[in-house]
């Protein structure tokens, strides 16, 4: 082994360093170095190395000598052998360039590699020799730090969140308050003066700092969802959508829907997140389907493509349009007005939200006025 | 029936009339003083002066905060066995908590809708001034 082959045997066999020649001694300092050295012509074919460039690149020298240089370089970095003797060739230097080589195994190392030229006694360049050092471990405590430091920052993003939520919680509500209550003032106290016109203006000012205030809270159990830890538990989701049902029923008994609800469905998530995510989803299908006749709501799983079981809730109602179907989940994102169905966009957002935190999906079908499903995954178990 | 006066601990011009309009509409008479800031309502509650019967507290606010303000009420022999209801926007855990570790009686969060706020005034004007059994002169 070892292109560079030393005498070992005199130096043990000497009596001090002393006897060894300054030539043997250099040869010993290329041979034990952990950096690769390699000698080769000035087309680049190799023609010695050192045992640390056996251990790093796989090969016996024996393999190596006679071949190009570029056969330890990835493909698409062969092109630099040919970059580094021509500038070695214009008397330029090369030295501590950051790239990438390649092992024999065919596996790839980071590396830092100086090349300097090979001179005779009368100056001519007869070679050419590189040292590489391999960089895996300086680039991997490089990539630590800069991880640490992008946790850092992430904490500090989330501190700033909290404080935004804090302020967005308390500021901003007092002067909505301040809206609702002085035109609830004006309404109660000066109706005559305002006249109908008067009258109708205060009720809009009421109306739209009460919904406004509706906004902020949705606003910020977004926000909580994002926070939460997940606290996981078995739940029968089948168990806990007919209790939202029966609620359902009871805030408005005048509706007659059919309701379908598979039971048991056994999955592991977090109770109070995912009975936001049944709730917001089944309001929703009450909702829309409050102009039907005879309106039915489902709650089931089924099996999807990849073979993972997936829960729905299905309706007969208003449907949308299924160009939106992505963005019906973005926050305040709203296809109906108002007035046709109430409601501040929010509850498919956090549906998204809290179905990714379990490492779930969810996405809808439908057509407008051939009602909507909205499918959801959990894969809870993985990410726990 | 408690008739001790009350003691608004509240910053916001605006909050404070809505709450005179609240406690007005209740039909609630109890003689109202309004302290703007922290620092004011403690020299006020310091003092060798007559004591309020309920202490109504929002938590932000200038100079002293109001959780520094139920702290001090609280380390003072004459003013410990006041009831506080802190009366505020915010609904953050950790100033509920805080709240009542540092002795509040009642939280209450300010509802935006002023119909919503009135009912609450009431809520609290029933139990505090009438069901409640008073802190004796």
């Amino acid at each position: 082994m070892g292109g560079v082959v030393v005498a070992q045997p005199s130096l043990a066999d000497s009596e001090g360093a002393g006897d060894v020649t300054q030539s043997e001694q250099f040869s010993m300092i290329v041979s034990s170095s952990d950096d690769a050295i390699v000698g080769k012509t000035v087309d680049g074919v190799i023609t010695c190395l050192n045992p640390a460039a056996e251990r790093m690149y796989g090969y016996q020298a024996a393999e190596l000598i006679g071949q190009p240089m570029s056969v330890l370089c990835p493909p698409d970095r062969a092109g630099e052998v040919k970059e580094y003797l021509a500038k070695i060739g214009r008397g330029e230097h090369v030295s501590h360039h950051e790239t990438v080589r390649r092992r024999k195994d065919g596996t790839t190392f980071p590396v830092e590699i100086t090349v300097s030229p090979i001179r005779d006694i009368g100056g001519r360049l007869i070679g050419v020799s590189s040292i590489t050092r391999d960089t895996t471990d300086l680039e991997k405590s490089r990539s630590d730090s800069a991880l640490s430091r992008r946790y850092e920052d992430l904490e500090r993003a989330n501190r700033n969140l909290e404080m935004f939520t804090y302020s967005v919680s308390h500021d901003l509500r007092a002067p909505l308050r301040a809206l609702s209550g002085f035109s609830a003032a004006l309404l109660e106290e000066y109706r005559e003066v305002l006249g109908e016109d008067g009258r109708g203006y205060a009720e809009r000012i009421q109306a739209a700092s009460d919904q406004m205030a509706k906004l902020i809270d949705d606003m910020l159990q977004i926000s909580r969802i994002s926070r939460a830890e997940l606290d996981l538990h078995q739940v029968d989701l089948g168990a806990e959508a007919a209790e939202i049902v029966q609620r359902l029923r009871r805030d408005e008994p005048g509706r007659h829907v059919d309701f379908i609800i598979q039971r048991p469905v056994q999955v592991r998530a977090d109770p109070a997140l995912i009975r936001t995510v049944l709730q917001n989803l089944l309001d929703n299908a009450w909702k829309f389907t409050s102009r039907q006749d005879d309106a039915s709501i489902e709650f089931g799983t089924k099996l999807t493509v990849d073979g993972s079981v997936c829960c729905y809730v299905s309706d007969n109602g208003a449907g949308f349009d299924p160009a939106y179907a992505d963005k019906l989940f973005t926050p305040f994102q709203r296809l109906h007005t108002i007035r046709e169905f109430p409601g501040t966009g929010v509850g498919l957002a956090s549906v998204r939200q809290i179905v990714e935190r379990h490492g779930g999906h969810t996405w809808a079908e439908g057509a407008v006025s051939l009602g909507a499903t909205f499918y959801f995954t959990l894969n809870a178990e993985e990410t726990a | 029936m408690m008739s001790q006066p009350i003691l608004l601990i509240e910053d916001n011009p605006d909050d404070v009339a809505l709450t005179l309009r609240a406690l007005k509409k209740n039909n609630i008479l109890n003689q109202v003083t309004v302290a703007s800031d922290g620092a004011e309502a403690l020299e006020l509650l310091l003092a060798d002066g007559p004591l309020p019967g309920l202490i109504l507290l929002d938590l932000k606010l200038p100079k002293v905060d109001g959780l520094e303000v139920l702290r001090r009420v609280r380390a003072n022999e004459r003013t410990q066995i006041i009831p506080v209801v802190v009366l505020t926007s915010s609904k953050l855990d950790e100033d509920v908590i805080a709240s009542y570790r540092n002795g509040a009686n009642a939280y209450v969060r300010k509802p935006v809708k002023f119909s919503d706020f009135v009912e609450a005034i009431s809520t609290l004007g029933v139990f505090w001034l009438l069901l409640n059994e008073a802190v004796p002169d």
